[in-house]
């Protein structure tokens, strides 16, 4: 268990870290990941850049569980929630600290109303009704959807049901968000609201980890790594023609 | 002969009222029988040939195509499908939650239920992409009709190939999203809504039951309404 | 009065049992160059593709593709004049293999093998999809599926394309790979519309800048 200090010097663990992480799909398959390392601390947004089909899904599915529990492949180094190795805990448990939310908003919704959609999460883990309840109302207040308790998903807007998709989510009540490429599917205003949702996790502590292949997406994050031939480099955010040229390839 | 449509009317007259007091949408359910006029035509004149009972009302060239018995057997025909619809569209009226916890309360395992439910929830989107498919292949100048039957087979695949491909990621899209929320994480889930049994509803069940038992026991031993009418 | 390629004669459109979503709408598009229509979600601009396209027809008003009212045309018959891309690929493909995708609706209609052959391998190298044409289609990524989805509609030999967003989803090097085959279209004689609401990708064209806002349309030129 890595242990960092802050600067008041009190020993915390790092919600996220990831330790020579190699993956392929099968067992003479390119390395779709090929050595990455990397720490998320709490309170920060880390934006991860790349092109389509640079492997930045599967760096998500690493992430959180979802390889090598759910997708199967050859995973070697270690991924670590709060210092524990994500390969070897309960998938359950795992997505009670680390929440995804993918890119469709269409396939994570299921529920006839938002309510039951919410409530979905916290019904699995065997809560009871009242502690349920509670935690609908702080979802919706946090993404702003209180409005739409009753409504239904299917008649949302495509950036209202990433919002319901995200509270589903928060429902699990996950120290760590990751978004898979959330924003793509999405219009402006609705990429407005989800931004600011994020912001209002990043206030909350919350360890944020943006997975984008759309640089207009990078202003709200505190680091910006691109990735590339299964490998991460850090950039300076500030300097977006940098990141331009990495796109284009120099 | 004219006896069993007046029974028919007094149970579909019921069947609206009941319909209309639990919530069955009326309106709905009319607009969807209007699609059946046509069906009725129909079987007033099959009746009507195949009827050999019934003085005939209307002839063509010497042919009967409508008799008073026919036209009398299709408006049986259509009062009872229209029953049926009226009570179906009860049942209809639930969301597909109530019916799923109704079915997880009846100690059904709630994997199957939530299929149950993923089923009706994806059903109309299915439907809307293949139309949506339909629209494309025709786009590209293909008109189904004008296919000759061996063809039209091959064209059948190309069709089901984009549709298949859509069911099978949204499936896997759907399951992946729902082990994120930890499903299936315990062999029991608690559930935020609950349906309760009120007095009301056990008033309905025994109503029912013995309503049933009424025309059960009216028709086979006293053999109203055949004979007496 | 002489029509225009795509003309719209005071068309309103509702969907089922809700408000019209265009009022009154007259538009006139000729049959080269670059169009835009862009606006807010919801402002109706993909329903007046559909409206164009035959796809769907008007409450009231007309609408032309080439002189004929769409409400006479089947859908075969509009589509052998304009090419329509819907927003998701997936639902524009038929074939489970890149080359038997271009080459199979033509073949329905008639035409030598070995000329279908070269149709299907000029359209592969327009599209950038060289690498990509022995594999099943089932392993494209998303922008290669959307190319292929245009491939095919090109395979039927339109002379108008009515794209509905086809930048949705996609990276920056795949846009600029779509802006380039844009205009190698539209230099060798295509027009199109498109539908979308990003501008910097419209930038990128000259033509006509349609902006749809509540059921109405503001014109400037790009």
């Amino acid at each position: 268990m890595v242990q960092v200090r802050d600067h008041v010097g009190i020993k915390m663990t790092i919600p996220l870290e990831i330790r020579g992480l190699h993956f392929s799909y099968e067992k003479r398959g390119p390395s779709i990941i090929d050595g990455i390392d990397l720490a998320a601390g709490k309170g920060g947004i880390t934006s991860i850049l790349g092109l389509s089909g640079c492997g930045k899904s599967t760096l998500c599915y690493c992430m959180c569980g979802i390889i090598p529990h759910i997708y199967e492949g050859i995973l070697s180094g270690e991924v670590l929630i709060f210092g524990k190795p994500a390969s070897r805990m309960r998938l359950p448990l795992i997505f009670t600290r680390v929440g995804i939310v993918f890119q469709d908003p269409d396939t994570q919704l299921f529920s006839p109303t938002v309510e039951d959609e919410i409530a979905f999460g916290p019904e699995n883990l065997c809560l009871d009704r009242l502690e349920i309840g509670q935690r609908i109302d702080e979802c919706l207040k946090i993404t702003g959807m209180s409005r739409y308790r009753l409504a239904h998903p299917e008649k949302l807007s495509g950036g209202q049901k990433q919002l319901i998709a995200i509270a589903s989510v928060l429902a699990l009540r996950p120290e760590i968000m990751i978004f898979d490429e959330s924003l793509s599917q999405i219009d402006s205003e609705g990429k407005a609201r989800i931004k600011d949702t994020i912001l209002e996790l990043r206030d909350r502590k919350k360890t944020i980890i943006m997975v984008e292949h759309d640089l207009e997406n990078l202003a709200i994050a505190d680091r910006v790594f691109f990735m590339e031939k299964g490998r991460l480099r850090e950039i300076d955010k500030n300097r977006k023609g940098d990141a331009i040229g990495l796109f284009r390839g120099r | 002969m004219i006896q069993h449509v007046y029974v028919l009317l007094f149970f579909l007259i019921i069947s609206i009222v009941l319909s209309a007091l639990f919530y069955g949408s009326l309106l709905k359910t009319i607009k969807a029988l209007r699609r059946l006029w046509y069906v009725f035509i129909v079987m007033v004149i099959i009746q009507s040939i195949f009827n050999r009972a019934g003085s005939p009302l209307f002839s063509v060239w010497g042919f009967t195509v409508l008799t008073d018995a026919g036209l009398i057997k299709g408006s049986e025909f259509l009062l009872r499908i229209s029953v049926i619809i009226f009570s179906a569209s009860i049942a209809a009226s639930s969301d597909h939650r109530e019916v799923v916890q109704g079915l997880v309360q009846l100690k059904i395992p709630y994997e199957i239920a939530f299929m149950v439910s993923v089923g009706i929830r994806f059903l109309p989107l299915l439907r809307s992409e293949f139309v949506d498919v339909m629209t494309a292949i025709q786009l590209r100048g293909v008109d189904i009709e004008k296919i000759p039957f061996k063809k039209r087979l091959k064209i059948y695949s190309y069709i089901f190939t984009p549709i298949m491909a859509g069911a099978i990621k949204k499936a896997r899209d759907l399951s992946t999203a729902m082990e994120a929320r930890a499903f299936r994480a315990y062999p029991e889930r608690t559930s935020y809504l609950v349906l309760k049994l009120v007095p009301k509803d056990y008033i309905v069940m025994v109503i029912t039951l013995v309503f049933t038992a009424a025309v059960f026991i009216l028709y086979y031993v006293f053999g109203f309404p055949g004979r007496i009418l | 009065m002489q029509l225009a390629f795509l003309e719209a004669d005071k068309v309103s459109f509702a969907y089922d049992g809700m408000d019209e979503v265009i009022s009154g709408l007259d538009l006139s598009i000729g049959g080269r160059g670059f169009t835009a229509i862009m606006g807010p979600n919801g402002s109706g601009k993909t329903t007046i593709g559909k409206l164009m396209m035959g796809i769907l027809k008007p409450s009231s008003g007309r609408v032309f593709i080439d002189g004929d009212d769409t409400r006479t045309l089947s859908l075969g018959q509009a589509g052998s004049k304009i090419g329509y891309l819907f927003q998701n690929p997936q639902f524009q493909i038929f074939s489970q293999n890149v080359m038997d995708e271009l080459v199979f609706i033509p073949r329905l209609k008639g035409g030598d093998e070995s000329s279908l052959k070269r149709k299907a391998i000029r359209l592969i190298r327009l599209l950038h999809l060289e690498d990509k044409k022995d594999m099943p289609v089932f392993n494209l990524s998303y922008g290669e599926k959307q190319r292929l989805a245009i491939a095919g509609i090109l395979a039927c030999g339109p002379r108008y394309l009515i794209l509905d967003e086809p930048t949705t989803g996609l990276d920056m090097v795949r846009k600029d790979m779509l802006i380039s085959i844009l205009k190698k279209l539209l230099d060798e004689g295509m027009g199109m519309t498109v539908i979308t609401h990003d501008r910097r990708f419209v930038n990128n064209f000259s033509g006509r800048l349609l902006n749809m806002r509540e059921g109405r349309i503001a014109e400037t030129v790009i």
